[in-house]
């Protein structure tokens, strides 16, 4: 067979090319109410009143829902966030009321009717100022808040909602055995996920009390358990539909519209309501990718062996700590790197500021610590005079070293890192040199980065897989992965098709999840589901594997061991021309005469992480993922030294994937990824005036990469099986961007012999740089 | 999505234009003309601009063409800036013009909503400012035609109700040498640090900004050290800097140190540029 390691096609791929393909935003529905919110307009501000008479009068409007509507808060670890903001706005954007009307022009024309008093409060507008003595306490009832997990740990008297720490090895023995130091301090700003479909989200409560959900999201399951948990709604009236999603990156993984959608909708007797962000409101009000503000000191012996690393990482969570718990978290779990280092001390800390709320992003925290981290490598192999790639070979991590939570370290648990390392030398010519004078005043330069991801899931992540047949033999696939546009559902049938050894053509994927129908998968999120709903998808093959042979074997006549399946088709092994084809029994097993025995068959596997377990609070200690993927990239530039300015010029990736199972899709996967981590080194960030309002709330402003800006990409494979994922693949689909932002940083700072060590990398902030130190 | 209700007017001549807005100011309304609507859509939507009635000059003929006649070049105030990069008729203009936003919006931009609207950096003038471009303004007494050097002031100057109907340029100006520059935050498509145009005519440098303050300008002094004798390129730059420094924008795009830091580098290659062309 030769399904898996080919470049098949997506299944959805000619519908979402011909325009054909539904995302949430795109269906209409008939007299169907509108809601859109009013937004704050400072970053810090009690709210004294919100005055919605004259809007109310307006024709058209429905209803108008305030904070006190609904006193809840919502969180993932701590229940902080109100879903309209009551005596207090803490971000610029954040929702204050929200109008439903019969059009989308009324509820904004009624929008614009609402007053609002506002007093307004000193602003914190970085995490370096949130932790300073008397600053402003952006949740003065923190202590107070349900916490839902025992392994979140909220400081009191401060902006400080979460603290990692990691304790390993002996640290006076690392400074002892170290005979250089190296250290550096680092600034990152949030961002956003710029996905085409805004998130959107439309709520209706039939009159016998199912609230049905339609949205773009990557956490359906989700949404359903914590609709019913907040609002004490029975779990099973709720129904959550997703279809394709028009793009995530993370940032639709945060229940946040479909709570708007509901109380909109509950407010005017259960009929339908959509809600949809506006751009800008995508931008400022929903939750974005985490700022990071990071000091690293590293010790190494001659040879650049790490010896003794000490780091402090400070997570720009905005005004609501949401998932950036687990982002602090996922920062220490792999805080070293793919590097081993014996000796390791590291605190991770969530920060509340008065910016928009952070939230999962592409790589989950990992290029945000990777720039750090990869920063600091090429510092040491400068003091040391040594190769960048050398001193990333030498302290690869690999069997027999230990995680930075002492996890054992295992080739199938991790993959082989200096294999990618050799393979990118050879993509990126790294034997011509790392930097090639030109002339006229322009450089070329090659920087590099490497990272390695676990999942960070929780201990117990789920996914399940039903298959059903249909009369002709062929399958369909329903699980609860929602397709983002990574093709795993593709991947799904792949797998599916191989342990059947039947056409993938035959195999059908349902794209739109339903809650009620589909089985639990946890989210998509996490570069998981072809790890998980691939365990699973291969459970529930071989599960109809076994119903077909003992159907089989009662019309052969033989003993099920006897049988194999090909080809739709349950045949002897020992003769395949004595065979039964898959029509004839998956639907019931008929005689000649009419009676029929059997029942038709479907097929279930379920899959849930083992082994994994929460963090010791005082060491770290623990095991976070069930393996990791690594790889190691390079981002050459040409770099201007007359005015700072510098072109991609090539980007290359060599990740450990494990198997390879679909190259084209994961290439194109890889790519994007590493699309994503030059926007991020080189122009995106989110702007906040002094008084922490947002400035850059519009494609204007914020800047993203543009078609034709890009370089030329290489991506290449290694192939070190994980023994317990589906035929060995690893996860792959966020990690293109992960060593990005920090190689370009590495091609930058050669280029202009200066530590570059903020994002973005912007010709004024590299000018401004150089010309400090002149 | 734009909230408020408007009413939308296509007149076919200039008289009728003008006459519909009269009509409709004198009811207390706001009126605003719209060529491409780009601006005018994007602040609609954003609670940024009210208006009560569009006309549209699309449908005017005048303000549609874009011709050679009798050695002059007429472009209409509502032609797109992709029409006059395509056109090839005015190669400075239509480099400034191919470089200002991406290709969809240029099928859209007017030259004219480039002059007249919000935007602070107008780059469409740094060419018809230095080729001694005139203006033809429809008012209460008919047409008239103004250089665009004196009825543009930081904005131009515009009586209430008049329309900016075409643009002409003497068809010699177009051969002249010429050098176009745009200098930005990070990405090719964005507002301009700086744009710089420049033409060289019999030996003398005429040359204009954008993006160095709130608006595009002009500046005999810049030119008269430019077209200084007996000095150094880096004398003629200090002096410009030294001039203009005070006075350079600072902002989200780039700080003003920077700015000048880019101009400074910018007006030596525009200067070595020039020195090249004949």
């Amino acid at each position: 067979m030769t399904i898996l390691g080919n470049d098949i096609l997506r299944k959805e791929a000619w519908n979402k090319v011909d325009g054909t393909a539904k995302y949430n935003i795109d269906e209409d529905v008939k007299s169907i109410l509108h809601a859109k919110m009013l937004t704050s307009t400072y970053a810090h501000a009690e709210i004294l009143s919100v005055d919605v008479t004259e809007a109310l009068k307006e024709e058209g409007v429905k209803s108008i829902l305030t904070g006190k509507d609904c006193n809840l808060l919502f969180g993932d670890f701590i229940d902080d966030r109100p879903s309209l903001a009551t005596d207090r706005v803490r971000y610029y954007g954040e929702p204050v009321a929200l109008v439903v009307a019969d059009c989308e022009q009324t509820a904004h024309r009624a929008v614009n009717m609402i007053r609002v008093d506002y007093r307004k409060l000193p602003a914190v507008n970085s995490v370096s100022d949130a932790l300073k003595e008397g600053a402003p306490l952006i949740h003065e009832n923190l202590m107070s808040y349900n916490l839902k997990s025992k392994y979140v740990y909220p400081q009191r008297n401060s902006n400080i909602f979460h603290v990692v720490k990691i304790r390993k090895g002996d640290m006076n023995a690392g400074w002892n055995k170290s005979k250089v130091v190296v250290e550096g301090s680092f600034r990152l700003p949030q961002a956003d996920h710029a996905a085409m479909e805004v998130r959107n989200a439309r709520a209706e409560i039939l009159s016998d009390g199912t609230v049905i959900i339609n949205t773009s999201t990557q956490a359906p399951f989700n949404i359903k358990e914590n609709l019913s948990k907040y609002f004490k709604i029975d779990e099973g009236k709720i129904v959550v539909h997703t279809p394709l999603v028009g793009g995530a990156f993370g940032g639709k993984a945060a229940v946040y519209l479909e709570i708007l959608a509901y109380l909109a909708s509950r407010s005017v007797g259960g009929r339908p309501v959509k809600v949809s962000d506006s751009r800008e409101e995508d931008i400022c009000s929903a939750p974005c990718k985490m700022g990071l503000e990071a000091k690293i000191k590293l010790g190494a012996d001659d040879s650049g062996i790490i010896k003794a690393a000490e780091m402090t990482f400070l997570i720009d969570g905005g005004a609501y700590s949401t998932i950036s718990c687990r982002l602090a978290k996922a920062i220490a779990v792999d805080c070293s790197g793919p590097y081993n280092i014996d000796n390791l001390q590291c605190d991770c800390l969530g920060v509340y500021t008065n910016h928009t709320y952070s939230t999962s992003f592409r790589g989950f925290s990992h290029a945000e610590h990777a720039f750090c981290m990869e920063r600091m490598m090429d510092k040491l192999a400068l003091k040391l005079g040594l190769d960048p790639l050398e001193i990333r070979s030498r302290n690869a991590v690999s069997t027999g070293h230990s995680s930075p939570t002492q996890v054992k370290i295992t080739r199938s648990n991790t993959g082989d890192l200096t294999a990618c390392i050799e393979k990118l030398k050879t993509i990126i010519d790294w034997d011509e040199g790392n930097k090639i004078e030109l002339g006229n005043g322009k450089v070329r330069t090659k920087g590099v980065g490497c990272f390695w991801k676990t999942s960070d899931s929780p201990t117990d992540a789920a996914s399940g897989v039903l298959l059903t047949f249909n009369s002709d033999g062929s399958i369909n696939i329903n699980c609860g992965v929602v397709e983002i546009g990574s093709g795993s559902k593709t991947v799904l049938a792949q797998i599916i098709a191989e342990r059947l050894k039947m056409p993938l053509s035959k195999i059908n994927v349902s794209m739109n999840v339903n809650t009620q129908t589909s089985p639990l998968h946890w989210k998509t999120v996490a570069s998981m589901s072809t790890y998980m709903a691939g365990n699973a998808a291969l459970r529930a093959a071989d599960d109809l594997i076994m119903q077909l042979k003992t159907a089989g074997a009662s019309i052969i006549k033989c003993s099920t061991e006897a049988l194999d399946v090909a080809d739709m088709r349950v045949y002897l092994k020992e003769d395949p021309a004595i065979y039964v084809h898959f029509r004839d029994i998956v639907h019931g097993i008929k005689d000649t005469n009419g009676n029929a025995t059997q029942g038709h068959i479907f097929g279930r596997g379920s899959y849930i992480m083992s082994r994994l377990t929460e963090l010791a609070q005082e060491t770290g200690t623990g095991k976070a993922g069930s393996s990791w993927t690594l790889g190691a990239q390079a981002v050459e530039i040409e770099f201007d030294r007359t005015d700072y300015t510098y072109r991609f010029v090539r980007a290359a990736a060599v990740i450990d994937m494990g198997r390879t199972l679909n190259p084209k899709t994961a290439k194109g996967l890889i790519m994007g990824g590493m699309n994503m981590g030059l926007g991020l080194g080189s122009r995106e960030e989110f702007l906040y005036g002094e008084d922490g309002v947002m400035k850059s709330t519009s494609f204007r402003t914020y800047k993203m990469m543009r078609y034709g800006e890009n370089p030329e990409y290489i991506v290449d494979f290694v192939e070190t099986p994980d023994l317990s994922a589906p035929f060995g693949a690893r996860g792959m689909a966020e990690h293109g961007i992960i060593g990005i932002p920090g190689a370009l940083g590495n091609a930058i700072s050669l280029a202009v012999d200066t530590d570059i060590d903020m994002l973005p990398s912007t010709p004024e902030y590299i000018w401004n740089k150089v010309r400090s130190l002149k | 999505m734009i909230p408020f209700k408007f009413e939308y007017y296509k007149p076919d001549t200039l008289k009728e234009a003008f006459d519909l807005y009269d009509y409709i100011k004198g009811q207390g309304k706001t009126p605003l003309y719209y060529g491409g609507g780009s601006e005018i859509i994007t602040m609609s939507r954003a609670n940024n601009l009210h208006m009560d009635a569009v006309i549209d000059l699309k449908g005017i003929p005048e303000c549609c063409r874009i011709e050679m006649l009798d050695n002059k070049l007429i472009i209409g105030s509502a032609v797109t800036l992709s029409q006059i990069s395509e056109s090839g008729l005015f190669p400075l203009l239509g480099q400034t013009a191919a470089r200002i936003a991406d290709h969809t919006v240029q099928c859209r931009l007017t030259i004219g909503g480039n002059i007249c609207g919000t935007i602070i950096y107008k780059e469409t003038l740094l060419p018809l400012m230095i080729c001694e471009s005139r203006a033809v303004i429809y008012g209460k007494n008919g047409k008239r035609e103004v250089q665009i050097n004196q009825i543009f002031d930081k904005k131009l100057r515009l009586m209430p109700g008049e329309i900016l109907s075409e643009i002409i340029t003497d068809s010699n100006y177009l051969s002249f040498p010429y050098v176009h520059v745009k200098k930005t935050k990070s990405d090719k498509i964005a507002y301009p640090l700086l744009t710089v145009a420049a033409i060289k005519k019999d030996n003398n440098i005429k040359i204009a900004f954008s993006g160095l303050e709130n608006h595009p300008f002009r500046s005999r002094e810049i030119e008269s050290f430019i077209n200084g004798e007996n000095m150094s390129d880096d004398d003629k730059i200090n002096r410009i800097i030294g001039f203009q420094q005070s006075k350079v924008l600072d902002d989200a795009e780039g700080s003003s140190c920077y700015r000048t830091f880019v101009l400074k580098n910018t007006l030596e290659n525009t200067l070595k540029m020039l020195e090249k062309v004949k």
